[in-house]
């Protein structure tokens, strides 16, 4: 019997990352299996602070989605690495980052809720 | 098997054409069937890249409505699709199915028509190609392009007019092309004071939406002016926050090698490029990752003037993405066009034709480098 999780993102999890409780390798973007070992079992784990390798601000942004917005390239400990919205603007690279209170990331026809990366 | 392309036809690249996506792709078909000299009858395989028809213009079927409006019948006929790469996917097959032995006659057309749609809906359709984890973030394009300009920046200790000046230069170069969307200079300072889009990114700094449609003919022979010599994909990560460095495209490096060692041909050899500039960065980024000039130095060539249509290696001569325009599926198409007309010795426009150029290369990206796809043409 397969006791693996569904790998789907639910709408409070966007600080969740994936961990395979096989051989305990990391990922963030979600996919079904572990690319390292294949196992399709796996937990999710809240991730801890990163370091911020690069910002934007982003002034065009699509339907349902604040402007301007704020995002960043973070580095993760086990190799995770994600591009997130940043709480605010002001945050510069090799800052320590994480994630904090939840808001709004995306509205529309499947709003999508979820912690924005904060300095801490 | 050698490939020749004996035919091309390209659309001007407009804002808004004023025309269907059959309508744009039939034009430009019907354009290269003539400059090859071949009738419709001749066609063997119909090999259509588009991104997104059924989303930006209510069309689907696009390869079949091609034929018929032609009068192909018989051949074998496809849509394909590789987001903003499409035209080269489509190129690619084409080549495979001359070189399978399936076809020895193939028509490829590159189309897409975004003006059908307001803004919001293009910037949503396109978005659609990231991960549904970058997705909910309300990532787009620029938003990559964005982040990997900072990074740049920071770690070459460069100003933003290491990327205005891929702007200037792409504008100056389509003054004079009449199948360029912005046929008007663009000075350093207006570049960058130009509104921002995505920091460091001006507007000046990102190309433009399109409607266009360009198509080349191949057949197999080796009697044709203009060889394709190699045509190389690779794939790449699928979020880009998964890759090891920020300035990394490796999509776009593996497709560049496996091509020029198809070609057999070194950096040296290359006249004229090609590159998929739908961000200032990202021709600094893939000229870097396509071997051209170290990690951080593509933007003092740049600065330097060495990639001017005068320099040591012309870049994007008919105005690249930025300034030619980017109908998502005609880009790739439409780049080996102007590397056709510049081998051939009949580009288009006013004092545009380099100076005898043998060998080109091109690179179309898909995405924000999930996948690409290099070409090589070489003059018989």
């Amino acid at each position: 019997m397969n006791e693996s999780r569904e790998p789907t993102v639910e709408s409070d999890d966007a600080g969740q990352a994936f961990r395979c409780t096989n051989c305990s390798s990391s990922w963030y973007y979600t996919r079904g299996r572990c690319l390292d070992c294949g196992s399709s079992s796996f937990e999710t784990y809240r991730l801890g602070p990163g370091r911020v390798v690069a910002t934007t601000t982003v002034h065009a942004t699509p339907p349902g989605v604040r402007t301007p917005n704020h995002l960043g390239l973070v580095r993760f400990d086990d190799g995770v690495s994600l591009i997130a919205q940043l709480e605010s603007s002001g945050v510069s690279v090799g800052e320590s980052v994480g994630f904090g209170e939840i808001v709004t990331l995306r509205e529309g026809d499947a709003t999508s809720i979820g912690p924005q990366l904060t300095t801490e | 098997m050698d490939v020749s392309i004996t035919g091309v036809g390209m659309t001007r690249f407009e804002s808004d054409a004023q025309a269907s996506t059959l309508e744009l792709a039939e034009r430009v078909a019907w354009d290269a069937l003539e400059d090859a000299e071949i009738d419709s009858s001749a066609v063997e395989s119909v090999h259509v890249g588009n991104m997104a028809a059924e989303a930006l213009d209510s069309r689907t079927g696009l390869e079949n409505a091609v034929c018929g409006a032609l009068g192909i019948e018989g051949a074998t006929a496809d849509r394909i699709e590789n987001t903003s790469a499409s035209g080269a996917s489509a190129l690619l097959r084409a080549v495979d199915a001359i070189r399978a032995g399936r076809s020895r006659t193939a028509l490829v057309v590159g189309v897409e028509t975004m003006s059908s749609v307001d803004t919001d809906t293009a910037t949503d359709v396109i978005s659609s190609l990231t991960h549904d984890r970058e997705y909910v973030q309300g990532l787009t394009l620029p938003s990559f392009a964005g982040l990997a300009a900072d990074a740049y920046l920071e770690r070459y200790d460069a100003d933003r007019e290491a990327l205005a000046a891929v702007a200037v230069k792409n504008h100056r170069n389509a003054t004079v092309n009449p199948y360029a969307q912005f046929q008007k200079e663009v000075t350093l300072d207006e570049a960058l004071k130009s509104p921002p889009v995505a920091e460091p990114l001006r507007l000046y700094d990102c190309c433009p939406t399109s409607d266009g449609a360009a198509a080349v003919v191949l057949t197999a022979d080796g009697d044709g002016e203009v060889q394709l010599s190699a045509i190389e994909g690779a794939t790449g990560s699928h979020a880009v926050a998964e890759r090891a460095d920020p300035l990394e495209i490796e999509s776009v490096a593996l497709a560049g090698e496996r091509a020029m060692a198809r070609a057999s041909i070194s950096h040296e050899d290359v006249d004229v490029a090609c590159i998929h500039d739908a961000f200032t960065i990202l021709e600094l980024l893939e000229l870097e990752e396509l071997g051209f000039y170290d990690n951080g130095q593509a933007w003092r060539a740049t600065l330097d003037g060495r990639t001017d249509r005068g320099g040591e290696l012309p870049v994007n001569p008919g105005g690249g993405l930025k300034a030619r325009g980017h109908p998502l599926g005609a880009t790739g198409v439409s780049q080996v066009i102007e590397l056709v007309w510049q081998l051939r010795g009949d580009a288009p426009g006013e004092g545009r034709q380099l100076d005898d150029p043998d060998v080109g290369l091109a690179i179309n990206v898909a995405g924000f480098g999930n996948n690409s796809i290099c070409t090589i043409v070489k003059r018989a």
